[in-house]
């Protein structure tokens, strides 16, 4: 019998029309949602919320939803059942767009043009989303990628690949942050950048989402954690991420 | 109204902007693969050359033929072109559009208007070679310039509108001029009208009405379907 | 797997649930009758015994371009309602009627041969009829293609209005290029008199053509139902939720 699905807290919406972002706000809040692909049911009566200021882990078995939970919180799918809400917005067909914007999202596959190099990827979106060309270079540095700006995106290895994604997300400052198995392929250093990416969204009030199936990496970096079984998200345990933000 | 103001874009983004962003970083990746000018634009020169082969070496009539081979070349060659390895989104690339707030209409859009452009050079190039190996009568050739940009337009519309139904789809190169080539009909037979019509002194225009329609038709089509085609689920 | 395991919405599986009951009998009674008509009608003075083809070629050509109508019509209604049955309906309206174009392109092909001297003409109902076949023939290829139905129904809808949209002007096309080109005069079909008995025959052959339209389409329609409530019945096994095939790490416990 699936367990029962709690969502994962109680707290109510506060701070609307832009006020600063309080531990209270819910960013986003799922409500029974459920998303069937292939006549296949991958999530199921789900509830989740998610407040201002956290970084929670997602666990579950490989193909327990784990990513569709990511891409119904990216607003790209959209749930045949249930509310989503995300950033003020709700999840509905044709909308969900004013909040694309403030989610940034990196998933198993690099979303880099391989052909283009890695600075002209950043300023492409930097330019699509009507940011300044110039933060995509300053991006790029920060993650240690500045001698590299001129490198075509194939000739990169995954982790640099993975490093230009993380330079992509400081360069958007979402409010919302989604990482896919961001742990994979990435070197010591590169971790400890993942880290600090992390903790800038929570220090800016945002929150991040972090899916992996490795307990141990996620544990160190969320607040909370959350397994997806049968469909539903459940209450997986309590990390240490709010003592390592600190 | 938004929960939690976060760091606003600097600038709001017209759609017309990321349209021709996204116009301008497929050519510019057309620009590194050269698939559609090195590759398909030399393969269609092929096809010029072997017509005659199989024709055999009557020089009047394959001066007759010669428009009609070119037209048809580049409209079967041409949907190769819309649908080239580079125009393939993937999942990766896809949710990084949408998230950067780009509407499934203003990316057909700028698809469309990179792959007029290559259609647009891919007709350029091949048009010597048309006229070399077959030293067609170029009576009224002036006409053909509007059509140049007409049936690329055309083609590029309806290329786009191709790519995205067979998008993901494991036979999308060979699906794809099958939904095309039935439905561009109109464009081959308007571009060739001009031609026969300024060869016989009759006015070539309503030619070109009919595949300025074709066109604005196809246009009409695109940005209606645009939505249907965006969602996930 | 046997035919009794597929049960349809209908109730009872196997023949009766697909092609249903009163339907088969009336197609067939109207087909007979259509028949024998045909056979009973009065020779053409020009064509001869030739003019019976007519009972068969028109109903087909009218039964295509009905099909075509209808798969338009269901491909709208499902984009406006998302009802699985509307994209069955679209799909199985599309197969008959690409069967149907490719019958009346033979069966004209055999009229043509005797009574114009050629198997093909450039006549632009010909052409158009000859492009429809194969821009439904992309449409069936296309839905084979997606394996996903919602993404399946969702992408052949917007090409059968896509489609569909632009045969009006690749009909006008055609034409016009058939007045430049002269068209011989002869070789036009059909007489613009036509005998009250051959009227007669045609009107009936027209309404058996329908009826055995309608009774393809939802056998047709019943199938593909079958056959989807098989695929989701094989997936949605209880228990069958993705990954939970696979045990879950159970480090941090306190689940639920």
């Amino acid at each position: 019998m699936p367990p029962t699905a709690q969502p994962a807290d109680s707290a109510e919406a506060t701070g609307r029309d832009g006020a600063r972002a309080s531990p209270e706000t819910v960013l986003a809040r799922l409500e029974g949602v459920g998303v069937t692909i292939r006549r296949t049911p991958i999530l199921r009566d789900l509830s989740l919320r998610l407040h201002a200021g956290e970084a929670v882990g997602v666990l579950g078995a490989n193909g327990s939803g784990k990513t569709t939970l990511l891409h119904v919180l990216a607003t790209l799918v959209v749930p045949c059942a249930g509310r989503a809400e995300v950033l003020g917005h709700e999840v509905a067909s044709g909308s969900g767009t004013p909040a694309r914007p403030r989610i940034a999202l990196v998933g198993h596959q690099p979303a880099l043009y391989p052909q283009l190099s890695l600075g002209e990827n950043l300023r492409f979106v930097a330019q699509l989303s009507g940011r300044d060309a110039g933060k995509a270079d300053r991006a790029l540095a920060a993650v240690g990628l500045a001698g590299a700006a001129h490198r075509r995106a194939e000739s990169c290895s995954q982790g640099m690949a993975r490093r230009a994604e993380l330079a992509r997300v400081l360069m958007v400052e979402p409010t919302m942050l989604l990482l896919d198995e961001i742990h994979a392929g990435l070197d010591r250093d590169a971790t400890g950048l993942v880290d600090e990416v992390v903790a800038r969204v929570r220090g800016r009030g945002g929150v991040c989402v972090l899916v992996s199936h490795e307990p141990d990496r996620l544990a160190g970096l969320a607040d909370r954690l959350v397994r997806i079984i049968d469909g539903h998200a459940v209450r997986a345990g309590v990390g240490q991420g709010s003592e390592a933000a600190r | 109204m938004t929960v939690a103001a976060g760091p606003a874009p600097d600038a709001r983004v017209t759609p017309l902007t990321q349209c021709l962003l996204l116009a301008g970083k497929d050519l510019r990746l057309e620009r590194r693969t050269g698939e559609a000018l090195l590759v398909t634009a030399p393969f269609g020169a092929v096809a010029l050359l072997l017509v005659p082969l199989s024709v055999g070496v009557d020089t009047p009539l394959l001066r007759q033929l010669g428009p009609a081979m070119y037209w048809l070349v580049v409209l079967l060659f041409g949907v190769l072109v819309t649908l080239r390895t580079s125009a393939v989104d993937s999942a990766a690339q896809l949710a990084m559009l949408r998230l950067a707030g780009v509407s499934a209409r203003v990316r057909l859009a700028g698809r469309a208007l990179g792959n007029g452009l290559l259609l647009l050079g891919f007709e350029l190039l091949l048009a010597p070679v048309a006229v070399l190996l077959y030293n067609p009568d170029l009576t009224g050739w002036a006409w053909q310039v509007p059509v140049f940009v007409l049936v690329a337009a055309g083609l590029a519309v309806l290329g786009a509108l191709a790519d995205a139904l067979a998008a993901g789809l494991a036979g999308r190169t060979t699906l794809g001029p099958l939904l095309v080539a039935p439905v561009a009909v109109p464009l081959l037979l308007g571009a060739t009208g001009v031609l026969t019509a300024a060869r016989y002194g009759r006015p070539p225009w309503p030619w070109l009405v009919l595949v300025l329609t074709v066109d604005l038709v196809a246009a009409l089509l695109a940005a209606w379907c645009a939505r249907y085609l965006e969602e996930l689920t | 797997m046997t035919g009794s395991d597929v049960t349809t919405a209908g109730g009872t599986a196997g023949d009766r649930a697909v092609f249903g009951r009163r339907l088969p009998l009336v197609t067939g009674a109207a087909i007979a009758a259509g028949l024998f008509a045909a056979l009973l009608s009065p020779p053409d003075a020009v064509q001869g015994e030739l003019v019976r083809l007519m009972y068969v070629h028109v109903p087909t050509a009218w039964v295509a371009y009905l099909s075509y109508a209808v798969t338009l019509v269901t491909s709208i209604g499902w984009l406006w309602r998302r009802s699985p049955g509307l994209d069955r309906l679209a799909a199985a309206s599309a197969e008959v009627g690409v069967f149907f174009t490719g019958l009346t392109i033979v069966l004209g092909s055999v009229w043509g041969r005797p009574t114009w001297g050629v198997w093909w003409t450039w006549d632009a109902r010909l052409v158009t009829t000859a492009l429809l076949f194969f821009i439904y023939l992309g449409y069936l290829a296309l839905r084979r293609a997606v394996p996903e139905p919602a993404l399946r129904a969702r992408r052949s809808a917007v090409f059968g209005v896509v489609a569909f949209a632009q045969v009006p002007l690749v009909h006008f096309s055609v034409l016009w290029w058939r007045t430049l080109h002269q068209p011989p005069t002869v070789l036009r079909p059909g007489d613009p008199t036509i005998d009250h008995t051959m009227l007669a025959t045609l009107v009936l052959s027209v309404v058996a053509f329908t009826l055995l339209y309608a009774l393809l389409v939802r056998a047709r329609a019943r199938l593909a139902e079958a056959q989807d409530a098989l695929e989701t019945a094989d997936l949605v096994r209880p228990g069958a939720v993705a990954g939970a095939a696979v045990t879950a790490p159970q480090k941090e416990g306190s689940c639920g």
